[in-house]
């Protein structure tokens, strides 16, 4: 899957030197972000060769204190986009490596009998991070899968009857292989549902895995990777990206979109209203790195397919047409009108 | 299979073969024609089982038919009553002769004899053949509507006026049928449709199917019948010629031509008559019969084309207007300055007279009084009716007889335009023989009037003629000219055919009348006309006393026992004795004691001598018919030009508004710049955000940095007034619509750019978005009227 068909990132035709609240000075914020912004792209494209819109997508989640879902075959680059975004921001990062013998105290942590004190002590898991990478999630038991629930939705962790509050920012990018490849078990629905987004890598075309070539041929590029932002500035950033102001009419676009998932005859199951959150959320953060302090419809439809893709069933028949949720997502796109002054 | 789709084609073949209805007498046609459907419909089901070409499916069609009119029409012949035999093929081919013979005998509606039958039988047959082809086995419903709008063209071409609306909206309703049937199984075929926003709203979770295609697809088909129906009344020039003859028969009533058996024909067999029966008894009050003189012929027919073979008259075009009850008939043209009496006549015509469509009547007649439907022609004056026969009827008939002096008729003013050109006109096949002895019969003579005598006296006295009424009818251009110049054997009809080529040959306009002598008169004073009386002459123009009665043909024993040639068009020492007054100068000379009178006295005779009125169709709408294509044409201006004065209304109204606020401006501009694009043809996505648009059009144009940069402000100011907390301050808004406009202008056609200027489309939106909420409304109706379905179903289980 592409990301990113619809609303593809604006550029050039909005003259530069048009008036715009952000060159007004309207909002300070909005260049710090685009300056820090800028920084971590540019960072995590120094080891992901030729796919903005993947990394793009990926700060829009982290912008929107959202969580990653990358979907794709195996050596496509999933792990190393999770891992340099990892390692951009100077936070903790944790990986996880999902196996099917994983359980869920090796996520969260355990208490242990510390001899010393006498006392259980909590050991935290390597959910305690600010990135945390899980790598090949759908490998694990829904048993394993579900003790991430709790902590990207509520990011707190109850163990023992004692909670747990997670850092901020807290991200969990996911990886995880299409469901037909062997040894997987699907992630189920509310599982998917608190994923912000879901992407596809796809294949590099021949120019970038020319260049991957050159470049990995002689050592990982992961390793020269250094910090360009603190997590103190992403907090920051997620502060600016919060005061975006999002029109009555986008809002209730958003809720047609939405709407339209839930009637659609192809569709079994629509988008749920913590969908609608998401959508709003990440397009947002989206306006916001587009230096925008408000969000227009083009957010919205850009982040459609990735936003809501992933949390749709399609009908049986559906199918057997071989119907994808992103096709339907896609038409209503196109068929939705934009909010305009009269409605 | 498409059983239904071929049930439909065979329905609405059937359902415009209704239109033929008033070309036949009963309806027997129709059930023959059924058969021939049903056949083809049949046999189109079977053979497409076999999946051959589609050749075969129409041989196969063909051969079928052709099995059905031998059993329905040559059982006798054929081999078990339906397999076709050489015997079968002849009688079939007789048939079809007799049948071609028939319709081209009478008018319609015709009485339906076995070939006639046979031809429409297989007219509907070969119709519903070709249908059955298009629609069903080349699904080309469209086109089907061809061979549909063929048959109904028949009868609108023969009898426009009695083809009633019914029949044109139960034709048009078979056809869109047809198209909803087709339509309907393509989109069938093409799976579920896809759900639009609209119904989106309205139908939650519950599948989708075409009915709702199909009701707007009824909709637009009913909605386009109904303005068929419609137009033509409202818009003025049309209703009186109306397209179907909307209340045809009795009411407003359209033109329609007349066909009648050649009266030439009928001419010779009532001479020949053995039994001499009585035709028809009058009585006159026409002084010069008080005086010992012979009233004026009665004539049925004026036949003003000659062919080079026959004469013939000229289509008729009758409109309700002509109708002789209601109104007095037109002027006599070209009678204006000489004098003439006023002659009323009371004719009874037998019972026993069958088929006369057209009246007996004296020239030129002013008014008749007779009960039924009756219409005069203008230019010819002759009293006809489509739908009567005259026998058995008694009539009234005021009459104007022109008096002419041969002076009067000397003066030789030359014809109008009009006439001379109708009137004169000789086929090229005439030989250059004839041309020369008509030159030489008229000598030195100059004046029409004289050449007219001399031609009257060469065929009387001095040219040898004898009359014979045993000599064949003239079937041929050669057999006038062996008359004229061998054999001079004939009756009347060679001498009035002849007289009447050798003035067209001289100028003169000429025309042959049909008619009756005016027979013979009784002790009791009652005039008696009987068959052998039945006589042709011809009609010569002159200005001043309009069509004159000339008489070839020699009369007394040893000719036409009952005509009498005028006494104009003796020659000239004869002159004199008739005439109401001598000199040229019309006088109202009052010799009799009737009312004769001068032409300028009658007011419905002021304008004669117009050109116009003699060939004029609908004379009695001359004041009128320069008013409605006015009217028509302002209509059609107005309409052409309430686009562009919306465009310029609408442009004008958007930046009429003073110091607009940004968010008003930037609307403002959006709208007129969306104005725009829609005028020129772009495409405009209701999905699409201002940013996203202005990206499309900029790629999709190429246009230059100035346009893409004034269309990227445009869209920026409308993004920020419609999305952003605070709009953008834009005052280049006006200048930058203006350069996107004349980006638009030069990167689209020459016919585009023009079509945006003249007729721009975005006026038609706002059309549409009313149209759209009309829809909505009719949804409604549709929704009450399910309800009421449900509601009348609960009372009747209650019940």
């Amino acid at each position: 899957m592409v990301v990113g068909t619809h609303g593809e990132p604006y550029r050039g035709d909005i003259p530069a030197d048009s008036p715009d609240s952000i060159r007004n000075g309207a909002s300070r914020g909005l260049d710090e972000l685009a300056q820090v912004a800028g920084k971590i792209r540019g960072a995590v494209e120094s080891v992901i060769e030729g796919k903005p819109d993947a990394v793009r997508l990926a700060l829009t989640v982290l912008l929107a204190e959202g969580h990653l879902l990358i979907e794709d075959v195996p050596g496509v680059g999933k792990t190393m986009l999770a891992k340099a975004l990892a390692r951009s921001v100077d936070g903790s990062v944790r990986r996880v490596q999902f196996t099917p013998d994983l359980l869920p105290s090796d996520i969260t942590g355990v208490s242990a009998f510390n001899q010393e004190s006498r006392d259980f002590e909590f050991k935290p898991g390597p959910i305690f991070a600010n990135i945390v990478v899980g790598d090949e999630i759908n490998r694990a038991s829904p048993k394993t899968q579900s003790a991430l629930l709790e902590c990207m939705e509520e990011r707190q962790v109850t163990v023992d009857g004692t909670t747990y509050e997670l850092e901020r920012p807290f991200m969990v990018i996911a990886t995880q292989n299409p469901i037909e490849m062997e040894g997987t078990y699907p992630l189920p629905e509310a599982q998917r549902d608190r994923f912000t987004a879901r992407i596809s890598m796809g294949y590099p075309d021949p120019g970038a895995e020319l260049e991957m070539l050159d470049v990995h041929g002689r050592s990982s590029p992961l390793e020269g990777l250094a910090p360009v932002a603190f997590s103190h500035d992403v907090r920051a950033l997620i502060d600016v990206v919060r005061q975006v102001h999002v029109a009555q009419g986008v809002r209730r676009y958003a809720i047609d979109l939405i709407t339209a998932t839930r009637r659609h005859p192809e569709l079994r199951l629509g988008a749920s209203p913590r969908a609608t959150l998401h959508l709003v959320r990440a397009a947002r953060a989206l306006a916001a790195l587009e230096e925008r302090d408000y969000v227009v419809p083009d957010d919205i439809q850009a982040l459609a397919v990735p936003v809501l893709a992933h949390r749709l069933l399609p009908t049986a028949e559906a199918q057997v047409e071989r119907r994808l949720p992103e096709q339907v997502v896609r038409e209503i796109v196109d068929r939705l009108p934009v909010p305009t002054p009269h409605r | 299979m498409r059983v239904k789709l071929a049930c439909v084609a065979a329905a609405a073949t059937l359902l415009c073969s209704v239109g033929l209805y008033p070309l036949f007498e009963g309806q027997g046609w129709f059930w023959s024609g059924l058969g021939a459907v049903v056949t083809v419909a049949a046999t189109g089901l079977v053979t497409r089982r076999f999946r051959l070409p589609a050749a075969f499916d129409l041989l196969a069609g063909l051969a079928a038919l052709h099995l059905y009119l031998t059993a329905r029409f040559a059982a006798g012949e054929a081999f078990l009553g339906v397999v076709p035999t050489p015997s079968s093929l002849y009688a079939l081919a007789e048939l079809v002769e007799t049948g071609w013979a028939e319709a081209n005998k009478y008018a319609a509606p015709v009485p339906l004899v076995p070939g006639l039958s046979l031809l429409v039988t297989a007219g509907v047959g070969a119709v519903a053949l070709m249908v059955d082809l298009l629609a069903v086995r080349l699904r080309r419903a469209a086109p089907a509507g061809l061979p549909l709008l063929a048959m109904y063209s028949v009868p609108a071409a023969v009898r426009e006026e009695s083809l009633g609306w019914p029949a044109f909206a139960l034709g048009a309703g078979g056809f869109l049928a047809l198209l909803l049937a087709d339509s309907r199984e393509q989109v069938g075929g093409w799976g579920r449709p896809v759900p639009s926003r609209f119904r989106m709203g309205a139908t939650t979770g519950e599948r989708l199917d075409s009915s709702a295609l199909a009701v707007t697809g009824r909709r637009l088909g009913g909605v386009a019948i109904v303005v068929a129906v419609l137009v033509p009344m409202i818009v003025p020039g049309i209703q009186r010629d109306g397209m179907f003859g909307l209340g045809g028969d009795d009411g407003g009533g359209g033109a329609q031509t007349v066909t009648t058996p050649d009266p030439l024909v009928s001419l010779k067999r009532e001479l020949v008559e053995q039994d001499d029966a009585v035709v028809l008894t009058y009585r006159t009050d026409d002084p010069e019969v008080a005086a010992g003189g012979r009233p004026e012929y009665l004539r049925l027919y004026a036949l003003d084309r000659f062919d080079g073979d026959r004469w013939t008259y000229s289509e008729l075009r009758s409109s309700a207007t002509d109708r002789v009850r209601d109104r007095p008939l037109p002027p006599a043209p070209g009678l204006t300055s000489v004098g003439f009496r006023r002659v009323r006549t009371s004719i009874g015509i037998e019972d026993r007279v069958r088929n006369m469509t057209f009246l007996p009547v004296p020239y030129a007649p002013t008014s008749v009084d007779i009960r039924g439907d009756w219409r005069a022609d203008a230019a010819s004056l002759m009293v006809y009716s489509l739908r009567h026969s005259a026998g058995g009827r008694n009539y009234r008939v005021e009459s104007t007889r022109a008096m002419p002096t041969a002076q009067q008729l000397a003066v030789g003013e030359p014809a109008p335009m009009e006439i001379s050109r109708r009137y004169t006109r000789v086929p090229p096949n005439i030989p250059e023989a004839v041309r020369r002895e008509a030159r030489s019969i008229v000598g030195d003579a100059t004046s029409a009037y004289e050449q007219a005598v001399r031609l009257q006296t060469w065929f009387t006295r001095t040219g040898g003629f004898v009359y014979d009424l045993n000599a064949p009818p003239p079937k041929h251009g050669a057999d006038l000219v062996d008359f004229l110049l061998e054999s001079k054997r004939g009756y009347c009809e060679q001498f009035a055919a002849s007289m009447a080529l050798l003035a067209r040959i001289l100028n003169i306009p000429a025309r042959v009348a049909l008619g009756y002598t005016p027979g013979t008169q009784g002790s009791d004073g009652i005039w008696t006309v009987r068959s052998r009386d039945a006589h042709a002459w011809p009609e010569l123009y002159f200005q001043g006393a309009g069509w004159v009665r000339f008489e070839p043909t020699p009369s007394g024993v040893a000719g036409q026992g009952s005509a009498s040639p005028p006494a104009y068009s003796e020659p000239a020492p004869a002159e004199g004795e008739p005439a109401p007054g001598d000199t040229a100068v019309p006088t109202p000379a009052a010799t009799d004691g009737a009312q004769p009178s001068t032409a300028p006295n009658d007011p419905r005779q002021n304008r004669p001598d117009d050109p116009g009125a003699a060939g004029d169709l609908g004379s009695g709408a001359d004041s009128g018919l320069p008013v409605a294509p006015l009217l028509a044409g302002l209509l059609v201006l107005a309409l052409l030009i309430t686009p562009m004065a919306g465009r310029a209304v609408t442009r004008r109204r958007r930046w009429a508004v003073r110091s607009p606020s940004p968010t008003e401006g930037a609307h403002a501009a959006w709208a007129e710049l969306r104005a725009d694009a829609v005028d020129h043809g772009l495409i405009w996505r209701a999905s699409e955000s201002p940013r996203a648009t202005a990206r499309r059009l900029t790629g999709q144009l190429a246009l230059e940095p100035e346009a893409a940069e004034a269309m990227g402000r445009l869209a920026l100011a409308e993004e920020r007034a419609r999305y952003a907390p605070t709009p953008a301050a834009a005052d280049t808004l006006r200048a930058d619509v203006a350069t996107v406009r004349a980006a638009f202008a030069s990167s689209v056609g020459r016919a585009t750019r023009w079509r945006a200027r003249l007729l721009p489309p975005s006026t038609v939106t706002a059309l549409r978005s009313s149209a759209g909420r009309l829809l909505v409304v009719l949804d409604r109706l549709d929704a009450t009227r399910l309800d009421r379905d449900a509601l009348l179903r609960v009372l009747r289980r209650r019940r």
